[in-house]
């Protein structure tokens, strides 16, 4: 309990240290985000009126105070009276995340994060599938089949993938199935349930192939490893049947440093994928994010970063815990 | 694994002074794999020096000529002048190609220098200090240190910077966790600090750290490219190192050298780096491969070193609009890219094989 309070300490002041990096790096870019909002061709009268309502006058420690109070502040009790102030907060219970308004798009930034979130989530848990899937087939099939052609192909295929960047394999499979066979959409994001299931495919599909390179090589060795333990030919003997063996005695124990590399992988594609993003044009936090530092959307790169970063620390500490609660060796010790 | 008769076994975990080891190299000869590794990366080497020399054309100048006899005012196909096309301004895509080469090479092989040394570093002093008692810093330098780097930048001009070293300071510092509070001062733990650090660095967006070393230095170039990739690249070898250096430091032979009464730097220098040395090798030669992979991946997305350089990420993006009607301008990058970071990693792989038999 100790440990796991600490680590969570550890993992807010991670957090804090990134967002506050972030602001300050941000802050001294070059580029005027009052002249970006007025445009190229507005008077300097009006490049300063804009700077006075973004509130970018101040000096950039004044910024800063003023930023960190309202990310995550108290509600007070007589909350109707201002409403408005509390426009684009994000609500937990009594406690306020506030994350200011975009300068581009003229919303709350958590309103923007809220629309964007769910897709990038989405492909997430979808190339997760993909990724799974393919990794513990044929990590297994090449395990088992060890040493034979069969073997050396999946290894060999996997070291291709490990080599192959996404926008790489991108381009080909949406040459592939979006220009020459013409199954799915090139793009896009759709507008009906029916498009977005379509276009979901092929940015899940790179990055899965992508990271399934990975998941293959993991299973199969894990697995070499474990069909000679004593465990699994005591099952054998026993007369539990091959299949049993390698699913229920081999392949579970196999699962435990996987769940950690999914951990690990998932706040990592939450935080979300960028080349794929683009690619595609799946309108997600990664494509998101390249948008805001190109136009120098402060608010919503801190937005980005916050959200991105917290999904990296959060899958830390799960994949922390995920040991501890899968592997009772551990938990003993 | 099978030895041939003749070749002596090489011992069993790490030794204190490596004897030259001939088996390495008749297991690296051995593995397929590695020879394709480093056939591929040879090629690349050559094709990156020879291949700007060798061709007639210029990686900059369009062929505008050709251009108004096109009549369709597609890139030009393959044929006996341009052997694998044009790019849509009539720019031979072999000799750009072969700049690219160049480039690539240079970033991910400078890049990684820079991780390596960096990382190395890093690595060896937390792995070696990882669960000791750490330094005692009284109070007046520990509470004079980040105050003394706040002025430092301030008189710079940059309030933002200083505050930007007091969170970095205090992350090194690893205030937040482990730090036994005594009457005298701060107890300060390399392991524990270096790591904070670490962590930190790992959770920051790559992205934002482009652009700002990027707009610091005016505009991107292979400097801030290197300088970036170089930061950043550092964190994952550090860690790898670190971990290695545990497993060293608990032989018998540093505990020996220690008991001989050996200075922490001679031990460093003549038991602990030999021994991570096989390690770092094969972190670096597929930490080039990660590198030419990123700096692909920066002037895909436009913001690497800008155009009319040519990078091969920017010629698969300029490509990328073109796949129905020039297939060459994406294939010819794409395989590129592909076989430099496959030759990389098969390199990688097999010197592993090669110099760490015990793992695998």
């Amino acid at each position: 309990m100790k440990v796991l309070l600490s680590r969570l300490g550890w993992a807010l002041f991670v957090v804090w240290s990134v967002v506050t990096i972030t602001f300050f790096v941000e802050a001294v870019l070059p580029a005027d985000p009052a002249r970006m909002v007025a445009g190229a061709q507005a008077r300097p009268v009006d490049v300063d009126r804009i700077r006075k309502q973004l509130g970018l006058d101040a000096p950039i420690t004044t910024r800063y105070a003023i930023y960190m109070r309202r990310l995550v502040h108290l509600a007070p009790s007589s909350a109707p009276a201002n409403a408005k102030d509390h426009a684009g907060c994000v609500a937990f219970g009594p406690i306020h995340v506030d994350l200011g308004r975009s300068y581009d798009q003229r919303r709350p930034v958590a309103v923007i994060l809220g629309e964007r979130l769910p897709r990038t989530v989405a492909l997430a848990i979808a190339a997760m599938f993909v990724q799974l899937a393919i990794g513990i087939f044929s990590g297994v099939i090449a395990a088992l089949r060890k040493g034979t052609a069969l073997d050396t192909g999946v290894v060999a295929m996997s070291l291709i993938g490990v080599s192959a960047p996404t926008f790489i394999l991108g381009v080909f499979l949406q040459f592939l199935f979006g220009h020459k066979l013409r199954w799915l959409p090139l793009d896009g994001f759709g507008t009906t349930t029916l498009d977005h299931l379509k276009s979901i495919v092929l940015p899940a599909l790179t990055l899965g192939i992508f990271g399934a390179s990975y998941y293959t090589r993991l299973v199969r060795d894990e697995m070499i490893v474990l069909m000679k333990t004593d465990y699994v030919r005591t099952a054998r003997a026993k007369g539990a049947s091959f299949t049993r063996a390698v699913l229920a005695h081999a392949l579970r124990n196999a699962l435990v440093p996987l769940a950690t590399v999914v951990a690990l992988d998932l706040g990592a594609l939450v935080g979300g994928a960028i080349v794929t993003e683009t690619l595609f044009r799946w309108p997600g936090l990664g494509a998101l994010s390249v948008t805001a530092l190109v136009n120098r959307d402060g608010p919503v790169v801190m937005g980005t970063v916050i959200v991105t970063s917290c999904a990296i620390v959060l899958a830390n500490l799960i994949a922390d815990s995920v040991y501890v609660l899968l592997d009772p060796r551990v938990r003993r010790s | 694994m099978s030895l041939p008769l003749g070749v002596a076994k090489p011992p069993e975990g790490a030794v204190a002074n490596a004897p030259q080891d001939w088996g390495a190299l008749v297991r690296f000869k051995r593995n397929r794999g590695a020879v394709v590794g480093a056939t591929l990366v040879g090629m690349l080497a050559l094709f990156a020096v020879l291949g700007p020399i060798l061709s007639s054309h210029d990686p900059y100048a369009s062929d505008f000529v050709r251009g108004v006899r096109m009549d369709t005012g597609t890139p030009v196909g393959p044929s006996s002048e341009f052997w694998l096309g044009t790019d849509r301004v009539f720019r031979d895509e072999l000799v750009r190609l072969a700049v690219g080469a160049r480039l690539s090479l240079l970033i991910g092989i400078a890049a990684t220098l820079i991780a390596s040394t960096v990382g190395a570093a890093v690595g060896i002093v937390a792995g070696y200090t990882e669960g000791s008692r750490g330094v005692v810093l009284p109070w007046p330098v520990a509470l004079s240190l980040p105050f003394a780097l706040f002025l430092a930048v301030y008189e710079h001009g940059v309030a933002a910077l200083g505050l930007v070293a007091i969170a970095v300071m205090a992350s090194a510092l690893g205030i937040a966790r482990e730090v036994g509070w005594l009457r005298t001062g701060v107890r300060f733990n390399a392991d524990v600090s270096l790591m904070r650090l670490v962590d930190v660095g790992l959770s920051f967006p790559f992205l934002l750290l482009v652009m700002a070393v990027g707009s610091a230095l005016e505009r991107t170039s292979v400097v801030s490219i290197l300088a970036v990739l170089g930061l950043t690249g550092w964190l994952g070898t550090a860690r790898l190192v670190r971990a290695k250096t545990m497993q060293i430091r608990s032989h018998d032979f540093v505990t020996a050298a220690r008991g001989l009464g050996a200075s922490t730097l001679s031990i460093l220098a003549r038991h602990i780096l030999p021994n991570v040395a096989g390690t770092l090798i094969v972190v670096s030669t597929i930490s080039v491969a990660q590198m030419i992979l990123a700096e692909s991946v920066l002037s895909y997305l436009g913001v690497g070193i800008p155009p009319p350089t040519p990078t091969w990420g920017h010629m698969l993006f300029e490509g990328q609009d073109y796949y129905g009607a020039a297939p060459w301008m994406v294939l010819a990058p794409a395989a590129a890219i592909l076989m430099a970071v496959l030759g990389f990693n098969l390199l990688g792989e097999g010197l592993r094989d090669a110099l760490d038999p015990q793992e695998r």
